[in-house]
């Protein structure tokens, strides 16, 4: 008893320690309380549940794409080739559904195996081929994006079963359409799944240490294909949505979303440069944030053009802060 | 000592070229030099040995201008001299071939000689003359062959070594080059190369400090050695008076004489947890057999680059270019990779634990159980970690290793290295072993945690796995070990009992000392 009440006085370092401590694994959600205090104060009807449900809406095909890019980041990689394989999934789901007439859960299937081929594919290249991810990544991009447009056509495919339309329009459960469900599915998914399994366990040490890995006897290789598939079925799932959103897929769509996925992650704390550290369930935080501004930016005119910039400048202020607080990693 | 290069006789460079005196360099807490007296003479190779902590990276790191000594004075050709930075070092004409080559893989040859003084035309670089600093460098050393503009990540490291030394030789007017280890990574035929360009330069009167663990080679190669021990200079011999016994004896003085083990235990009647048959690795490993049974700890040793790291690399299947049988337990195949070893029944503890071993920001306790996670699952098919389960392992493995409860959640970046290596005990420990590999278990760790973890390593024997300890630790290996097999060049060349050897024993047959039937390949090297 004595003995502690001793030692509480010279707590100077250590409350230092802890505030770092407490800013780094909460810091995110209190700014995330911050951009929605302001924006409920500044902006009329913002709080109003359609609002809020709205900027849910906006963030789900975002939102599940950059689980899949967490993983991988977390890993110690970079999953470049979202856009191109939320697109391609989309692209079969509505060619499978429309041009081929066949049943639904077999096109949303055809969908989702075609993206995580392409995730694998990623895996391959990097943990067999020993090709730098953001290389590999970038050759995919392409190849998927190119895939897409040529199974697309010069048109477009109007996706017209109800079933797609509903998946963003019917509320089931808190008002919340299944979209949004499933988004949050998918991160609820994760978060357990990286932190309880051993799969997940493994990423965290690969990203960490990839010598390390391979000398405590972790399947390296296999972990990193996985999490490479991961991403793609989460791209996947990505298209599914955005197919249920939009109605129709066209040559332009999901243009830049890695980026945007990416974005949401390191807002949340991840990093490019060092795996291992970090959580999924802020990158949904960071996504919330992302999707609160774009909306606020909306309810207040601000244009598209406006709306990328600033989030660009959102995302540098996010990663400095994030170094200031945790300390620059020796 | 045999070698009888032509020494120039009685040239006026005998003088001292270097008179350090009374140099002292405290450290918060040790003495690491403590009144050093050293003269070292131009055109003479002078040896300068000890264990590791005897003094003699500070002592380099005074004369290359990276750190001032506390007290003494230092003297260049009779001159006061202080060298506060390298780049002073280097202006005096003092040079040094590190062990750790400081070259930039994707520079040429000769960008790497010119680097830090680039000739220059106006503003650029003058590429011509360049070239030429490396073309003269290069033939200095009797090296022509090598084409300057090949990028030193094509090289092998003898020849690496070979460019590293050209470029301390562009120094305007080298008085004294330092080698620090320069043979420990050389096979023996780029060893007498390189001697040769030792006594080429000496021979034009450059003086030469010749750091290093191998006595043999002092002894081949030097005019004078000096030995220290504790931050002291314990005696300087020169050639003629020296040899094998009498430097061990220096390094080690009358703690060597001391056996350490207290008792012998009656080890090793298990079956076989590893068996070795005329394994192989590269250039390192030459047909080496042996036998780990269970209940046993056996210490491979040997000098840096004596091929037992890479011995012990290759018995986890993480080492290149190997052949020979390595069977783990009842085994039926050579593992293939770290993964198959452990599989096999292996565990590891890396020689580097910051790079090869720890994942520097997760939780202790996700250190600890991240090689058992396949045991913590609910169901083979239902594959999420039971926490209860999880937690009350690791804290078994942490109490066993005696890793505080408190710390267990946090980075284990945070720990002592002491703490960080019981961590990665603690982590086979969990997982459970029947054939434990550690190499150099205890560097860089605190005397408190390394009797923990010889305590540990001892009653991982005892449980009756077998423990095979790789290590250049001479009090280590006969402290923990019940037996000793001694690595020579790439070969085993002796075995000792540590229940009465001696350090000095010890330290003799790794400088390849004892010549016994198994040991006929020593016959060669010079006496």
């Amino acid at each position: 008893m004595s003995q502690a009440a001793a030692q509480a006085p010279s707590t100077g370092p250590g409350a230092q320690e802890r505030l770092r401590g407490w800013a780094a694994s909460y810091g995110i959600v209190a700014v995330a309380l911050l951009v929605l205090l302001v924006c409920a104060g500044t902006a009329e009807h913002f709080l109003l549940p359609a609002n809020l449900r709205n900027i849910l809406l906006q963030i789900s095909v975002v939102g599940v794409a950059a689980v899949g890019a967490t993983i991988v980041l977390l890993a110690g990689a970079i999953d470049l080739s979202v856009g191109g394989v939320v697109l391609l999934a989309a692209v079969v789901v509505g060619d499978l559904a429309e041009r081929q007439g066949l049943p639904i859960p077999v096109a949303i299937l055809g969908g989702l195996i075609v993206s995580t081929l392409v995730g694998v594919l990623n895996g391959v290249l990097v943990a067999v081929g020993r090709i730098e991810a953001i290389l590999a990544t970038l050759g995919t991009l392409l190849l998927a994006t190119g895939a897409a447009k040529l199974a697309l056509g010069s048109g477009w495919i109007v996706v017209s079963d109800d079933f797609f339309a509903a998946l963003a329009r019917d509320r089931i459960i808190l008002d919340l359409p299944a979209m949004v469900l499933i988004m949050l599915l998918v991160f609820v998914i994760a978060a357990v799944g990286l932190q309880w399994t051993p799969f997940g366990r493994s990423v965290y040490a690969l990203g960490n240490d990839q010598r390390a890995a391979r000398l405590s006897g972790l399947p390296v290789a296999r972990v990193t294909i996985g999490a490479f598939a991961l991403a793609g079925l989460c791209s996947g799932i990505a298209g599914l949505l955005m197919v249920a959103q939009l109605g129709i897929v066209s040559q332009g769509d999901a243009v830049g979303l890695e980026f945007e996925a990416i974005t949401a992650a390191l807002i949340g704390g991840l990093s490019v440069t060092r795996g291992g550290v970090g959580r999924v369930e802020k990158t949904l935080v960071g996504a919330l944030i992302v999707g609160m501004l774009a909306n606020y930016q909306t309810i207040k005119g601000v244009t598209p053009e406006y709306q990328q910039a600033i989030l660009g400048g959102i995302l540098l202020v996010a990663v400095i802060a994030d170094r200031l607080f945790r300390g620059r990693p020796s | 000592m045999g070698i009888t290069a032509a020494e120039p006789a009685d040239q006026p460079g005998r003088a001292p070229v270097l008179r350090m005196r009374g140099i002292t360099r405290r450290f918060p807490g040790t003495l690491a030099l403590d009144g050093v007296d050293l003269e070292v003479e131009a055109g003479s190779i002078h040896g300068l040995l000890g264990e590791n902590g005897a003094g003699k990276s500070t002592l380099l790191r005074i004369l290359a201008g990276d750190q001032p000594p506390s007290s003494g004075t230092l003297e260049l050709d009779g001159e006061l001299a202080v060298i506060s930075s390298p780049v002073q070092a280097h202006d005096l004409g003092i040079g040094i071939v590190y062990q750790e080559l400081s070259l930039l893989p994707n520079l040429s040859v000769a960008d790497n000689i010119s680097l830090g003084g680039e000739p220059t035309r106006g503003l650029a670089i003058d590429d011509a003359a360049v070239r030429a600093t490396a073309d003269h460098a290069l033939g200095r050393i009797g090296m022509s062959h090598i084409d300057p503009d090949r990028l030193v990540a094509s090289l092998s490291l003898a020849e690496r070594q070979l460019v590293e030394i050209a470029k301390v030789l562009t120094l305007r007017r080298p008085r004294i080059l330092i080698f620090d280890e320069p043979t420990a990574a050389l096979n023996h035929h780029d060893v007498e190369r390189l001697f040769g360009i030792l006594r080429g330069l000496r021979d034009h009167g450059i003086a030469i400090i010749f750091v290093s663990h191998r006595y043999r080679e002092v002894l081949q190669i030097c005019d004078v050695a000096t030995v220290l021990r504790n931050g002291r200079v314990v005696g300087t011999v020169r050639q003629g008076e020296a040899t094998l016994a009498r430097l061990v004896e220096l390094t080690l003085g009358q703690q060597g004489e001391l056996t350490l083990r207290r008792e012998h235990r009656t080890a090793g009647t298990g079956d076989p947890a590893l068996v070795v048959r005329d394994l192989s690795v590269g250039a390192w490993v030459d047909r080496v057999s042996l036998e780990v049974r269970r209940g046993e700890i056996v210490s491979v040793c040997g000098l840096l680059g004596s091929g037992h790291t890479e011995l012990a690399r290759a018995i986890c299947g993480d080492a290149p270019e190997v052949s020979g049988d390595v069977r783990i337990l009842d085994a039926s195949t050579r593992p293939t990779s770290p993964r198959d070893a452990i599989r096999q029944g292996a565990g590891l503890i890396p020689e580097d634990r910051k790079l090869e071993a720890l994942f520097p920001d997760l939780s202790v306790a996700r250190n600890i159980s991240i090689a058992s996670l396949g045991r913590l699952v609910v169901a083979r098919a239902v594959r999420l970690i039971r926490p209860g389960r999880e937690r009350s392992q690791v804290e078994d493995g942490a109490r066993r290793t005696g890793i505080a409860q408190a710390v267990l959640s946090r980075p284990v970046m945070t720990l002592s290295g002491g703490n960080q290596q019981k961590s990665i005990l603690a982590r086979w420990l969990m997982r459970g072993c029947d054939l434990l590999v550690c190499i150099e278990p205890t560097r860089g760790v605190d005397v408190g945690a390394k009797l923990e973890i010889h305590r540990q390593l001892e009653r991982v024997a005892q449980d009756g796995a077998g423990v095979l300890i790789v290590s250049t630790d001479l009090t280590e290996v006969l402290s923990v070990s019940d037996r000793v097999l001694v690595m020579y060049r790439g070969r085993l060349g002796a075995e000792l009992d540590p229940s009465v050897a001696s350090e000095q024993d010890l330290l003799l047959a790794m400088q390849g000392g004892i010549a016994g039937e198994r040991a006929g390949y020593l016959e060669e090297a010079a006496s």
